[in-house]
């Protein structure tokens, strides 16, 4: 008999014998588990934990029950809370039944590669809050002004700050004794020239904040020097709510269907930007009660996650927030463990799908200050739109599905060492040069195999090059007279191509491209090129003067590729830039200058909101779209590309 | 006229379908009706036949969703020349049908290309469209007694509605069948939500629905 085994967050899943362990069904499913010991039990490294519920997307109920009982081996390695909380080893632990299982962090063996570096862009030192040094008057008999008031006028006099400056209650209860332990001098912290937010003793030089851009897969901080504005310190992890499923519509199910499922997956969002915050500020020195402002971005549906209102109403049309605008929230009432008194600046929502992400993806790449006609895709999960200049600006959010990050592609897998992320096939001979994450050069006969997957970049590579090749067609369908070993029919009839022959892998099996991934990529693709297609058509303008293409690793699509595939439409190459993840640099903006923040509220407003999925003729146009480059637009940029693809 | 005619008819109506050729099963149609062959059998024989195998091919992959939906253009091309001279058999099945995505949702590639089979079947849908309020399915079932239900969801999020509906309908109807489909749709959620049958995807819902077809085909067969 065989059981449903899903791991988190990887997402591979698949049937597994009943009766093998956690830590086999792992390695079946290619799931890459830490066990130096080989699984003798005694190394206590594969900690999973156990999802218990019903879930909708998988169709299966996952109970820890539906795993032989905890041995006692178990005990020595797990605390009593990973005991409560369902955590096993994977070695001790024999199938019964349908589980869903989270991998954490540590148990991992591939370390992911996050890919949310920075850009540099130039803007305006403003932040929401500075820091003041002050030196007061002692009290004396003769001077029995108290110590807020004594704060109060010395902002005023020597910086020029409004009188009469409101605080926050916190700081007050210690404000006796950080007055005097620093002998009558304190540095301020004030939030927005309005209210007193911090105050310590003595002299304090530097300033922190923290800038997060919460995606649905990945989480990033950028603790940043709100004094000098310099190059920012970063961390990230995986957002660990992928356990509670993979997408945003599968997590607001998640919400609906489970009574603590809104509080679960808010605790593990939160716990996870604490974590962030602590490790940032021990890499620089400080302690977290010192990071004293913070700005986030995310998709809406993360953003009602974190602040802990019901996300079930933007799952479904049609799809209103709860809130749009910006907001000032202090950190202690979303338990985020910062400074006591310090706010956190949530960037505005643009409309329903279209998040305060996107609205970080805008102030950072600013198309509301140009006369030229900008596209920018910022390709996720969900992809969003955004096509205008100053004159006027569209968006429009589309399911792209996670073909285009690895997901539901048969070798797929996220950009971690081994994954094969650039691919060049020779339009003659069809033989591929792969490049790997993690290695400098192409691989080459005689090298050690390294290749385990392939990711997001490798994906839009490999199928555009099989389309230049002449391996598959415009259609996309394989073309079967393919004069190449391998071209092939798989097991199962289906047509595929092998990218890399088993011996030049490190799984042991052939890495292949099949029907099935190129079809998924189609509809991933199709889904985007309709949404410019509609947001270029309403704003009146045939083509765009220049594309951007943000995300965490849109900087490392090949353009030329994307083009080629009619991912995006016909524009001059040169004019076609990846700027990596701009929601991120977008939050970062935000902590750093208050005028990114009224931008952002601007914008947000003035942005028009396009649903595409409602035109009548979607389902025609999706469809032409769906065809390399596309069954009927032309790509004059690429033209020479096109005319040299071999024909049957 | 010959045997062979009517089958070399029924051959080009089936291979305009598979290679999505309008004219060419307008054309073929057009000659059916101007030389006496049955117009029900052509239906069946040719179109149905063609859009058989276009499903076949779908399942294999070497077909995908443009190719899917201009074989439904010249399926319903062909139809439309047909159809108004089909002869309506009682074949035990009154064939009323009521369908729609369920509310919250609006993607509905994957109804429309069900749709179609159940029109090409001679059933008589009731198309409620998208984003359809939970009470409209019930009302409408009751309202043309409908043999069949079919409730579509693009999304997890809306999947979840189709719980309430079902067991609205059972409840003033039980002998109402009920099929739901579409992405998120599992067996063990059409099991848990009470529903009697499911389509994964598009494809295997055409799959389901040129079963049905299948069977009703042989059914006619048998009759004639």
């Amino acid at each position: 008999m065989e059981h449903t085994v899903i791991f988190q967050p990887s997402g591979r899943r698949g049937a597994v014998k009943e009766g093998l362990s956690l830590l086999e069904a792992a390695r079946e499913l290619g799931v890459d588990i830490e066990a130096p010991c080989g699984g003798a039990r005694v190394c206590g490294k594969c900690k999973v934990k156990i999802e218990e519920g019903f879930f909708e997307k998988f169709g299966i109920e996952s109970r820890a029950g539906h795993l032989s009982p905890v041995l006692e081996e178990e005990k020595d390695f797990l605390t009593a809370k990973e005991l409560a909380d369902n955590y096993r080893l994977g070695c001790c632990a024999y199938l019964q039944g349908d589980v869903l299982l989270f991998v954490p962090e540590e148990s991992r063996g591939a370390k992911q590669v996050i890919r949310k570096a920075v850009r540099e862009r130039p803007f305006e030192l403003d932040p929401a809050v500075r820091t003041y040094c002050l030196q007061l008057q002692p009290a004396t008999l003769q001077d029995q002004t108290d110590d807020y008031a004594r704060i109060q006028s010395a902002l005023a006099e020597q910086y020029g700050l409004p009188a009469g400056l409101a605080i926050d209650y916190p700081v007050l209860q210690n404000l006796p004794e950080t007055v005097r332990s620093g002998n009558w001098q304190v540095t301020v912290a004030v939030w927005n020239d309005r209210e007193i937010i911090w105050v310590a003793p003595g002299q304090n030089e530097d300033c922190w904040g923290l800038a997060v851009d919460v995606g649905t897969t990945t989480v990033a901080a950028y603790l940043c020097n709100l004094r000098s504005g310099g190059a920012p310190y970063i961390s990230s992890l995986m957002n660990p709510q992928v356990r509670y499923g993979e997408d945003v519509l599968s997590r607001i199910t998640y919400a609906m269907m489970n009574e603590d499922g809104l509080k679960k997956m808010n605790t593990a969002i939160i716990e996870a930007i604490n974590s962030l915050a602590a490790k940032l500020a021990e890499s620089v020195g400080i302690t977290t009660a010192e990071i004293l402002d913070m700005s986030i971005v995310f998709n809406t549906a993360m953003h009602h996650i974190l602040l802990n209102i019901d996300p079930k109403y933007m799952g479904r049309a049609p799809f209103a927030p709860a809130f749009k605008s910006s907001m000032d929230i202090k950190a202690r009432d979303l338990g985020l463990q910062i400074a006591g008194s310090a706010y956190v600046h949530v960037l505005p929502v643009e409309a329903g799908f279209v998040g305060p992400d996107n609205v970080g993806v805008l102030i950072a790449e600013e198309p509301y200050k140009q006369d030229s006609m900008m596209l920018l895709i910022d390709i996720g999960t969900n992809g969003e739109i955004d096509f205008g200049n100053r004159e006027q600006l569209l968006s429009t959010s589309c399911a792209t599905g996670p073909a285009l990050e690895g997901a539901q592609i048969k070798f797929g897998m996220r950009a971690a060492p081994g994954a094969i992320e650039t691919v060049r096939i020779d339009p003659q001979t069809k033989e591929p040069l792969i490049k790997t994450i993690g290695k400098e050069d192409w691989y080459k006969d005689g090298d050690e195999p390294a290749a385990i997957g392939i990711c997001g970049s490798g994906i839009i590579d490999v199928i555009a090059e099989m389309f230049k090749a002449g391996v598959i067609s415009s259609s996309g369908r394989f073309n079967q007279k393919t004069a190449s070993p391998r071209v092939r029919k798989s097991e199962d009839g289906k047509m595929e191509y092998v990218l890399c022959y088993a011996r030049d892998t490190a799984i042991g099996k052939d890495i292949t491209v099949t029907q099935g991934d190129v079809r998924a990529v189609q509809l991933a693709k199709a889904a985007l090129y309709v949404g410019a297609e509609y947001l270029m058509e309403k704003r009146g303008a045939p083509k765009p003067d220049s594309i951007v293409l943000a995300g965490a690793f849109g900087s490392y699509i090949n353009k030329e590729s994307a083009m080629v595939m009619g991912m995006i439409p016909d524009c001059d190459l040169d004019r076609v830039q990846a700027v990596g993840n701009a929601a991120g640099d977008g939050a970062r903006l935000a902590l750093l200058s208050r005028s990114k923040r009224r931008e952002a509220e601007q914008v947000a407003r003035a942005v028009e909101f396009v649903e595409t999925a409602i035109e009548p003729d979607f389902q025609t146009r999706f469809a032409a779209a769906m065809a390399f480059p596309h069954s009927r637009h032309s790509f004059p940029h690429i033209q020479h590309i096109l005319d040299k693809i071999p024909k049957e | 006229m010959s045997e062979d005619r009517a089958a070399e008819l029924f051959a080009r109506l089936k291979d305009g379908v598979i290679n999505y050729d309008e004219e060419a099963v307008v054309a073929a149609a057009k000659e059916v009706l101007a030389e006496g062959i049955d117009a029900g059998k052509a239906v069946f024989e040719g179109l149905v036949a063609g859009m058989e195998e276009v499903g076949r091919l779908y399942e294999e992959q070497e077909y995908f969703v443009p190719e899917l939906l201009m074989c439904a253009d010249a399926l319903y091309a062909g139809l439309d020349v047909l159809k108004p001279h089909m002869e309506k058999k009682d074949l035990g099945v009154t064939g009323v049908v009521v369908m729609g995505v369920v509310q919250g949702d609006v993607h509905d590639i994957g109804k429309n290309i069900v749709k179609m089979m159940f029109d090409v079947a001679g059933f008589t849908v009731y198309d409620l469209g998208r984003d359809v309020p939970l009470e409209k399915f019930v009302e409408e079932q009751l309202r043309t007694d409908s043999d069949l239900v079919c409730l579509s969801a693009m999304m997890t999020t809306t999947m979840v509605g189709m719980k309430d509906i079902i067991r609205k309908i059972k409840e003033k109807n039980p002998k109402c069948k009920i099929m739901i489909g579409g992405a998120p749709v599992s067996e063990e959620i059409a099991e848990k939500f009470g529903a009697d049958g499911y389509a994964k995807d598009a494809s295997n819902a055409l799959k389901d629905a040129i079963n049905m077809l299948a069977t009703l085909r042989k059914l006619q067969q048998e009759s004639a």
